[in-house]
């Protein structure tokens, strides 16, 4: 009997364990019938791109009576992808993650009592309770964060500003939508721990050593310069005033790995995923490459690690992908202006025989490729392309040489200085009206290969400020290498990676003790333009998922004498 | 020392800040300011979604009502609103959408080239007669500057939308977000 009844008391417990593990498990085992991973996919699609799971768009009434379709935009525009919010103008956007929904919410900058184990520490830890501010709103349930979303009314019940569209939608699609808000931003990202910020920066093994140095150096001094704690803030964050101590708090010393690939660019992948086993970092600053920076980029983009101001001239190009910031389109950037240039000129792209000249190979094929896809996109016809074999030898090439360009009306002569010959008599050839392009990046601003009498018919791309415009600002950036003894080995490497180290500690500031990736990249996006601190750019500009900073190249042609200068034909920036 | 100060002062304090506190409940819940302004419409050239310029004081000396914002192509906040604005604008005139010039100026020109300016219009379901206009940055300042919109970080900009009647020597200037009957009812005060 005993024994019976141990059985049934047995099987109670198991009951009771097993029931009590379902609803104790914070994972639901499903949203709206899919998967909780399921429903994280569907609830990412609704958040960025305003889609239901069902594919048709997300409706809502913006402003009190405005229709919006949710195509026209999105919960990610305002809240952003990181879900932490966004203050542009006069509007303040609200975190929508899942950390700061489910958590009464403080005004902004508030002082909060410390919980947990320093509560009871008392002293500067407490302050009286009527110092203390009330919150702005209790904590969101599911329930009262799908009234607001469909009533604008918040779970202190107040009315929020008519700008936050109030959806349509029914319980099975709002379920998806709250499932994804929750998991938002709730853990910070990998790379960061109570004391140190984990960055590493990038470099090809086949860069010469005095470019890795120069790109390094620079670097490695601004993190030096972070750490060396002028204000002392591990000191204040220990014992600073106590309505400080979030933003004291928030600081973390800096650590950057070095992350050297070696052999073929096909190996790359795995070795980057060695380093990042090893350490994880939070974040990859500059980096340097000749190659192509696809492995990187691709890497980057896998594990949602934002990847900052590249040295390198074959970026991705891409309007979708999110974590690495460019400096430039690089080679890509200068063909795609020659296009813009070319219809401004011209004010059509129609009635234009348009041929292309280039060697195969990266530089090449990504200069082809820029004129080739903008010149399409304003409606013009595909260029003919004379195209040299990567393995043809320098000198002259017979077979293109015989070309008749006489009627051409644009030829561009995207050649190296191995192909000068070529170049020289193809230039020859063109006809008294063809407006000819070729690429100071290739011609690695050696100019000796345009000839004295084509000086004023050849026009030449040039990404950068022109050469007067970098002394007037390269003086701060020389300077400031001076004070921190580093040779000035290549002036563009050490101007960009001054640029990187001038923009980081308002990035970094700006994401407080939020340790998220996305809100790092973020920081970014809101930054104000610049025209100061980048010394070899004519202007660097930002924006929301803008991913190239450089918008301009310059078109110049050469001026006379010995050390021709060069004379710009357009503005920086060309539409 | 009379530490209580000048009752007068006090007095004055007090109906001031009453006044204040009575204010927005005296004019109902106002998400924007309506004012009357005079402009000099710089005489630039401005290009517009299809590669065209646009020389800007001419166009806008326009027979039809203009319907003027500022606006860039990744605008998170503020643009989108005046954009679906816009976009529910054309549909609501029905017909009389032909009266009406919409007219988006980019505040972002290195980035807003007449090809995103195009699928930025695209996406909101923008009917003929509402153009966006990009172009140099000089330009472009001098254009915000007259309509009192510079700013010199466009993450710091704030929503405006000005009208201009065919022939009026004036501008009506709004300040803030509009709603659909905002929007609507400041035209037909302007299209009688």
């Amino acid at each position: 009997m005993l024994r019976m009844h141990f059985q049934w008391l047995l099987i109670l417990l198991a009951l009771v364990l097993s029931t009590g593990s379902a609803f104790s498990s914070d994972e639901p085992l499903t949203v709206s019938g899919y998967t909780p991973d399921e429903a994280l996919k569907f609830g990412e699609r609704m958040y960025r791109e305003g889609i239901l799971p069902s594919g048709k768009s997300m409706k809502a009434i913006v402003m009190g009576d405005i229709p919006v379709d949710g195509r026209m935009f999105t919960c990610d525009d305002c809240h952003q992808r990181s879900g932490l919010g966004s203050l542009e103008g006069t509007v303040i956007t609200w975190p929508t993650n899942g950390k700061e929904l489910y958590q009464p919410r403080r005004r902004t900058g508030a002082y909060r009592p410390p919980t947990g184990k320093r509560a009871k520490e008392g002293g500067r830890g407490t302050l009286p309770k009527y110092y203390q501010m009330e919150n702005v709103r209790p904590a969101y349930t599911d329930s009262s964060l799908a009234r607001l979303l469909r009533s604008g009314i918040d779970s202190a019940g107040r009315k929020l500003d008519p700008i936050m569209p109030l959806f349509r939608m029914g319980k099975k699609n709002m379920d998806i939508l709250i499932h994804y808000l929750k998991n938002l931003s709730v853990d910070l990202s990998p790379g960061v721990d109570d004391t140190t910020l984990h960055f590493a920066t990038v470099i090809s093994a086949e860069v010469p050593e005095r470019e890795k140095q120069a790109m390094l150096s620079v670097l490695q001094a601004h993190i030096d310069a972070h750490n060396s704690q002028t204000r002392h803030q591990e000191r204040r964050s220990a014992s600073g005033p106590f309505y400080k101590t979030e933003m004291h708090q928030a600081y973390r010393r800096l650590d950057l790995a070095v992350w050297e690939l070696q052999g073929s660019e096909e190996s790359w992948r795995d070795q980057l995923e060695d380093y990042y086993k090893k350490q994880p970092v939070f974040a990859l600053l500059g980096g340097i490459s000749t190659g192509s920076w696809q492995p990187i980029h691709t890497f980057s983009e896998d594990h949602k690690i934002p990847c900052l101001f590249p040295v390198t001239d074959l970026p991705v190009l891409s309007a979708t992908d999110w974590y690495t910031l460019y400096f430039s389109k690089g080679y890509y950037q200068e063909g795609e202006s020659v296009a813009k240039n070319v219809r401004a000129v011209m004010g059509s792209t129609k009635n234009s025989s348009v041929v292309q000249v280039f060697r195969q190979g990266k530089p090449g094929i990504a200069l082809a490729e820029g004129f080739r896809q903008a010149w399409a996109g304003m409606g013009g016809a595909t260029p003919r392309e004379l195209v040299i074999e990567a393995k043809a030898p320098a000198g002259g090439q017979p077979a293109l040489e015989q070309e008749d360009l006489s009627g051409v009306s644009v030829l561009l002569l995207w050649l190296g200085q191995e192909d000068e010959t070529t170049f020289r008599r193809l230039a020859g050839q063109a006809g008294p009206n063809t407006m000819m392009f070729t690429s100071a990046s290739l011609l690695e601003n050696n100019f000796s290969t345009i000839p004295d009498d084509l000086r004023d018919t050849i026009h030449i791309t040039y990404p950068y400020s022109l050469p007067d415009e970098v002394q007037k600002r390269g003086f701060v950036v020389k300077r400031w290498l001076q004070t921190r003894n580093i040779p000035l080995t290549n002036f563009t490497t050490q101007a960009k990676m001054y640029f990187l180290g001038w923009m980081l500690p308002g990035a970094l500031k700006s994401m407080r003790s939020e340790f998220y990736r996305d809100y790092f990249v973020e920081g970014f996006d809101m930054m104000t333009d610049q025209d100061y601190a980048i010394a070899v750019y004519r202007r660097l500009t930002f924006g929301p998922g803008q991913r190239y900073a450089s918008k301009g190249c310059y078109i110049v042609k050469l001026g006379k004498g010995p050390d021709p200068g060069l004379l710009p034909v357009n503005d920086w920036v060309t539409y | 020392m009379n530490r209580s100060g000048n009752p007068a002062a006090v007095i004055l304090y007090a109906v001031f800040f009453f006044f204040l506190a009575a204010l927005p409940q005296a004019q109902g819940k106002m998400y924007y300011k309506r004012t009357t302004e005079q402009y000099n419409v710089p005489d630039v050239i401005l290009i517009n979604q299809e590669g065209k310029e646009v020389p800007l004081k001419s166009f806008l000396d326009s027979e039809k009502l203009i319907v003027l914002d500022f606006i860039y192509g990744t605008c998170t906040t503020i643009c989108p609103i005046l954009s679906v604005g816009f976009a529910h604008f054309q549909k609501e005139l029905g017909p009389g959408v032909d009266r009406v010039q919409l007219v988006s100026i980019s505040i972002d020109p290195d980035n807003d080239t007449p090809e995103l300016m195009r699928a930025y219009l695209q996406r909101y379901g923008a009917q003929p007669g509402w153009d966006i206009l990009t172009g140099k940055r000089d330009n472009i300042v001098a254009v915000l500057t007259e309509f009192d919109a510079y700013v010199t970080n466009k993450m710091n900009h704030f929503p405006l939308t000005i009208l201009h009647a065919p022939g009026s020597d004036t501008w009506i200037r709004l300040d803030g977000l509009l709603s659909a009957s905002d929007i609507m009812k400041e035209y037909n005060k302007l299209a009688k």
